[in-house]
């Protein structure tokens, strides 16, 4: 979003791709899907691995146990669904078979937040962050673009954590220029001393546009949901003593509640904004910007955000 | 019994050519929709909302398969609820047709979208009034969902004369076919197994449905399951059994018209 010319990729495109050749070097790697492998360009996989994509049909609940289990026998499992239904639907049986079993699952939930705009409500999760984070040992990320997703999928495939991995519809800008991934690093998109920025997903690369660089944010691709990048996070506050979160999810249970209680814990001094979808469903519309707009999280609602927070002393 | 014959005598066989091409306008339109399972179940709708057997100020109708609202919405506008021209609207921003079918649409009743819990809630509304009936759309692959069979269960268990689960089985899902995905089987004698009197119908059949519909609900001791045989995309030949057309963007220019010229000639 830097400038017209931006190129834009599926992040669940990168999925497919990465996952493929994962497997191609991992024969221990499966798959559990609930019948929407196509989305999350899996058509490949399940041809070329038979044996290890293992279809269960429109089940979550059922998928996330079978997949647990096969975990317990010592393969690497993703379970594949939207967020909508996977954690959504199956979040106890992901409490209690995959996390207090302790196996390393990692559960992708595809088209999260009201990126996935034409089909409303029902499919627009913006729960699952607060959902998963509140799992003992459940790990969060949330990729920032498809070339993100790309590092991190190996990383994750081996850790041996329980692990959720959400991912968006649309084609989104590709903004990374990081090498690696690190679980619990964040990155800085952008360097600045006025205002530090948070968020996770491709709403975060509106930061990005010209238009704001004349506010010197310091913005952190916090893809790292949990667990969080504590010390960038405070070492950014205490130098701009502003904080703007910004996420296509509920602002209730999202990441900008675990920064402020982060900052309150810390004993450092900031203002705070944050930007979330506030109790509230999403709707259905023709392309999400109309919906960033509505929900006030388009670079719009930011710039006032930005404004506000420069308005007032920081560390006052 | 001739499936699939969908015979061009009876009166509604003109709603059925109308409306399909209202679905496919109102779909193309808006560059989205599940259209595969808007034409297999548009004639189960039209067969409910014209016949006298229910009154849906009353009686109650759910939506348990929330993505083939299309089908829904365009019975809705055809029966009074809205008008047409809102059709156009459909998952627009601001619209009162969302993606997935919503309980704030008129002639609504149940938000839906996330499969597998409409029967359930339809054993609630059963329940709570007793005296009137409630009429329930799923989708076979929906099936799939454990819920569903706890519902199944607890229909039986309470003795839901009232509660009527039509099943639109058109053996498609979104990875391939339901038997690929996960075998149903014998779908009608599982139902039967827990309670339920079954009956099977060719879905795009006019005759034949009104004939079931009143049967089942003439059930008064028995919860009565309707499984429908349907082809999805039934009206255009290339979307036909084809688990491709379970939702489509924009149709290229070339295939929306074949398809139209083909609706016009249903
Ligand atoms: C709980 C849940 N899981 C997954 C989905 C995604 N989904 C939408 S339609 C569909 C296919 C299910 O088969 P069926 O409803 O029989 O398809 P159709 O009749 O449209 O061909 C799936 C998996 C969903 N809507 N709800």
């Amino acid at each position: 979003m830097s400038s017209k010319d931006t190129k834009l990729a599926s992040m669940r495109r990168a999925f497919g791709e990465a996952l493929f050749a994962l497997a191609l070097k991992n024969p221990n790697l499966y798959v559990v899907d609930a019948d929407l492998y196509p989305s999350l360009y899996l058509t490949d996989f399940k041809a070329r691995f038979r044996s290890r994509f293992i279809q269960v049909g429109v089940a979550e609940n059922n998928a996330a146990a079978i997949a647990a289990g096969l975990s317990a026998t010592g393969k690497t499992v993703f379970l594949t669904s939207f967020a909508c239904f996977s954690p959504a639907i199956n979040w106890a049986t992901i409490r209690q078979s995959i996390c207090y079993n302790h196996h390393p699952v990692k559960i992708v939930g595809s088209h999260a937040g009201l990126m996935s705009a034409d089909l409303g409500a029902s499919h627009q999760m913006l729960e699952d962050v607060a959902l998963m984070r509140t799992l003992p040992n459940m790990e969060v990320f949330a990729p920032i673009d498809a070339s993100e997703l790309k590092m991190m999928l190996p990383v994750i495939a081996y850790s041996q954590t329980p692990a959720y991995l959400r991912l968006v519809r649309p084609d989104t800008p590709l903004v990374n220029s990081a090498r690696s991934f690190t679980i619990g690093k964040s990155r800085f998109l952008k360097r600045g001393d006025k205002i530090t920025v948070l968020g996770y997903g491709p709403i975060l690369t509106q930061l990005l546009l010209p238009d704001f660089d004349k506010f010197s944010l310091d913005i952190i691709n916090c893809s790292s949901i949990k667990p969080l990048d504590d010390k960038t996070i405070l070492t950014s506050i205490k130098k701009t003593g502003r904080c703007l979160v910004i996420e296509d999810h509920q602002q209730n249970g999202g990441l900008g509640e675990a920064v402020a209680k982060l900052i309150l814990t810390s004993g450092q001094k900031c203002k705070f904004i944050h930007l979330g979808v506030n109790n509230a469903f999403g709707q259905s519309a023709h392309n999400y910007f109309d919906l960033y707009h509505h929900y006030a999280l388009s670079p719009l609602a930011i710039r006032e955000s930005l404004k506000k927070l420069l308005s007032t002393h920081a560390h006052s | 019994m001739a499936l699939f014959s969908a015979p061009k005598t009876h009166p509604l066989h003109s709603k059925a050519r109308s409306l399909r091409l209202d679905i496919l306008e109102m779909i193309n339109h808006a560059g989205f929709g599940h259209i595969g399972s808007a034409f297999s179940s548009v004639d189960i709708l039209i067969s409910l909302y014209n016949s006298k057997l229910f009154n849906f100020k009353k009686d109650r109708f759910v939506l348990s398969a929330g993505h083939l609202c299309a089908s829904l919405y365009a019975v809705l506008a055809d029966t009074g609820y809205f008008d047409k021209e809102e059709l156009f609207t459909f998952a627009q921003f601001n619209s009162r047709l969302q993606g997935h079918a919503t309980i704030d649409t008129p002639g609504i009743n149940y938000s839906a979208g996330s499969l597998g819990q409409g029967l359930s809630y339809s054993i609630g509304l059963a329940l709570g009034d007793p005296k009137h009936h409630v009429v329930c759309l799923s989708s076979d692959g929906e099936h799939n969902e454990g819920q569903v069979w706890e519902a199944i269960m607890a229909a039986n268990k309470f003795h839901l004369g009232n509660l009527i689960s039509i099943v639109d089985y058109n053996g498609c899902q979104i990875g391939g076919t339901t038997q690929e995905i996960m075998p149903l089987d014998e779908l009608a004698g599982k139902y039967l197994r827990f309670g339920w009197t079954v009956t099977t119908v060719d879905g795009h059949n006019f005759y034949e449905l009104a004939r079931v519909l009143k049967k089942s609900k003439d059930s008064s001791i028995y919860p009565a399951c309707i499984i429908v045989k349907t082809v999805l995309g039934k009206g255009v030949s290339f979307m036909e059994n084809n688990c491709q057309y379970h939702d489509i963007k924009k149709l290229a220019p070339d295939l929306f018209i074949t398809a139209k010229n083909e609706l016009q000639r249903y």
